[in-house]
């Protein structure tokens, strides 16, 4: 059993108009993505934006309705019954992308950090202000802090404020929602790194949703890469890295930039060779709607998108 | 512990001065005009209420056949109507019922109309849907003439009563706005932080969606007490209002419908029509100052 497995997740938005507001048709941001996770390890999911990727991710936490597919955190579907949910809530908690509108501007430290605490464990003044510190030391803010209001630390801060309430309640499952894309490229790693730390002591796992691959490469053990809803590969950091299979994958592994002036020229040449490739077979990576074929193994841990019979 | 305790003094000094309601403070001391309104309806709001408490209603609107439209004077300060009662003492207590109704009113359509609005915002969807159809069913009911068929059926009724039927039909203005600004708060990630925290939904309503539109509120309420004050003396003007064994400025000005009254006795209804006037006039300058604090880009303070 692992310990969370998504099956076939679809999460379908109505488009609706015309006369009395009726459905006419429906965008799918998520078309049947599936994975697993084990425990302690950082997946990262990847794509461009509107690929899904954070659609997924929150609909892991119930924020947005799953149409279909099943989610199963440590052998509960979540799916299943809604009455469950709120226990798994103390266990799946959330980093937001934004952490200027994370935080509510009219609430001090305290309260931000402290909401989970009252709303899941009874504690006295004291032990609940103990409990703030000891977190806000954690995530490396001074004690000072707490009666702050969100406006008066910076962005970095602000993020480490986030995942302090993030990590409240000890959870075993926090979905990191493009955690460091508004954050100054100097405070990324700061905030990465702190990430990484606390795994380690929590004994934390990430979903890591993100579109930086210098990042997820850093991050993450597994990677899933979404296209329009869909997987178009999967596996080891070092599958898709090293052996990129689907067109798409060797796309956006070219596109990382390399700041050694020397492979300059290596670097175009390879990149005119992706793009060529791209040209001429698109066709034979997506089907007529120009979405991603349903996954195929081609290892034990690596999947491609690829039509039937392929290889 | 103890040191932590101390800062937690220190700290919020410190940072009092951050908050929205500071921020509206701020906005009238920098605005004279708005401070000496404000200054000038909270010394007569005291005053009025003060003094009423001494004067004796009974007293007051007692006809008094001997002292008919007398002259302002020594005895009557104000002079007397066409019953012989004291001018001065209906004018005190005429604004006392007046600014009463106007507080009451105001509460009271706040309360409806931001629960209202908090919870209609705050759901969208289907709920939001029935919530404004209800709102705009009241919206197209003709305020004035259902007021004047509950005047007719209610031979007696109290400020309370005056109140409450006001509010019936004023609260949908409020109930919109704040419904809008709900609509556009939901969709914050620290709104979605709260319910991925697993707060309660009442309690994100009324403990994080409310307290980011407290300026908001502030600000609408204040616009609509002016309002309200100005709605009651109209009524009552009209002969819709209280009757005249309950004198508000709107009765007193109507006595000014008498076209003798109007050109030869100035005592009855000039104090009052200016009362009106000035009233209005500072609340809706204090108004004015906290709309445009709410939008840091008019600010003077």
């Amino acid at each position: 059993m692992s310990f969370l497995e998504v099956k076939d997740l679809q999460v379908h938005f109505p488009i609706r108009g015309g006369l009395l507001n009726r459905k006419l048709d429906v965008i799918r941001a998520v078309d049947g993505v599936s994975f697993r996770i084990e425990q302690g390890k950082t997946y990262g999911l990847v794509g461009e934006s509107g690929s899904g990727k954070t659609t997924t991710g929150r609909a892991i936490i119930g924020l947005n309705t799953i149409t279909s597919g099943q989610v199963i955190f440590e052998g509960n579907d979540l799916t299943e019954n809604k009455n469950k949910r709120l226990d798994v809530r103390k266990d799946i908690q959330m980093i937001f992308q934004d952490p200027y509108s994370s935080l509510n501007p009219k609430k001090r430290v305290l309260d931000i950090v402290a909401e989970p605490l009252r709303n899941y464990e009874r504690l006295s003044r004291n032990e609940l202000l103990e409990r703030v510190v000891d977190l806000l030391e954690k995530v490396g803010l001074t004690a000072e802090s707490i009666l702050k209001y969100p406006h008066e630390f910076s962005g970095g801060q602000r993020q480490r404020i986030g995942i302090a309430r993030a990590i409240a309640l000890k959870p075993k499952l926090i979905i990191a929602d493009e955690p460091v894309s508004a954050l100054d490229v100097s405070v990324q790693a700061q905030v990465l790194n702190f990430m990484k730390d606390i795994q380690k002591d929590l004994n934390l796992t990430y979903l890591f949703i993100s579109h930086d691959l210098g990042i997820v490469k850093h991050m993450c053990d597994e990677i899933g890469i979404m296209y329009k809803g869909r997987y178009v590969e999967a596996g080891t950091t070092e599958d898709i890295f090293n052996k990129p299979q689907h067109i798409y994958t060797k796309r956006l592994v070219a596109a990382i930039p390399d700041i050694d002036p020397r492979n300059r020229e290596k670097q175009k040449q390879f990149r005119a060779e992706v793009q060529a490739e791209y040209q001429h077979s698109f066709d034979y990576y997506f089907n007529k709607e120009g979405l991603a074929y349903p996954l195929q193994s081609i290892s034990a841990t690596h999947w491609v998108a690829m039509p039937e019979g392929g290889s | 512990m103890e040191a932590i305790k101390l800062d937690i003094k220190k700290e919020k000094k410190a940072h009092k001065s951050q908050t929205g309601l500071s921020i509206l403070w701020r906005e009238i001391i920098h605005d004279k005009l708005a401070l000496i309104s404000l200054i000038f309806f909270i010394g007569i709001t005291v005053t009025v209420f003060v003094i009423s408490l001494v004067l004796d209603l009974d007293e007051i609107v007692r006809v008094d056949l001997f002292a008919i439209h007398e002259p302002p004077s020594r005895t009557f300060w104000l002079g007397t109507d066409y019953g012989g009662r004291d001018i001065f003492g209906q004018l005190i207590i005429g604004t006392r019922n007046s600014l009463l109704i106007g507080f009451i009113v105001t509460i009271l359509t706040g309360v409806i109309g931001v629960t209202f609005g908090l919870i209609s915002g705050y759901f969208a969807g289907h709920l939001d849907n029935v919530m404004m159809r209800i709102l705009e069913f009241f919206n197209i009911l003709p305020f004035l003439m259902l007021v004047i068929v509950f005047v007719a059926l209610v031979p007696k009724y109290s400020t309370v009563s005056f109140s409450l039927i006001m509010t019936a039909f004023l609260w949908m203005e409020i109930a919109r706005i704040i419904r809008a600004k709900a609509l556009q708060e939901r969709e914050l990630d620290y709104i979605q932080a709260s319910k991925t925290l697993g707060t309660p939904n009442w309690k994100i309503m009324f403990g994080h969606v409310l307290p980011n539109l407290s300026s908001l509120i502030i600000v609408i309420l204040t616009l609509n007490l002016a309002a309200n004050i100005g709605l009651e003396s109209g009524l009552s003007f009209l002969g819709f209002g209280f009757p005249e064994d309950t004198p508000s400025l709107g009765t007193l000005l109507s006595y000014a419908r008498n076209p003798q009254t109007l050109q030869d006795r100035w005592w009855i209804w000039l104090p009052a029509a200016i009362l009106i006037f000035l009233l209005m006039l500072s609340v809706r300058n204090v108004g004015e100052a906290l709309k445009r604090a709410t939008d840091p880009r008019q600010r003077r303070g």
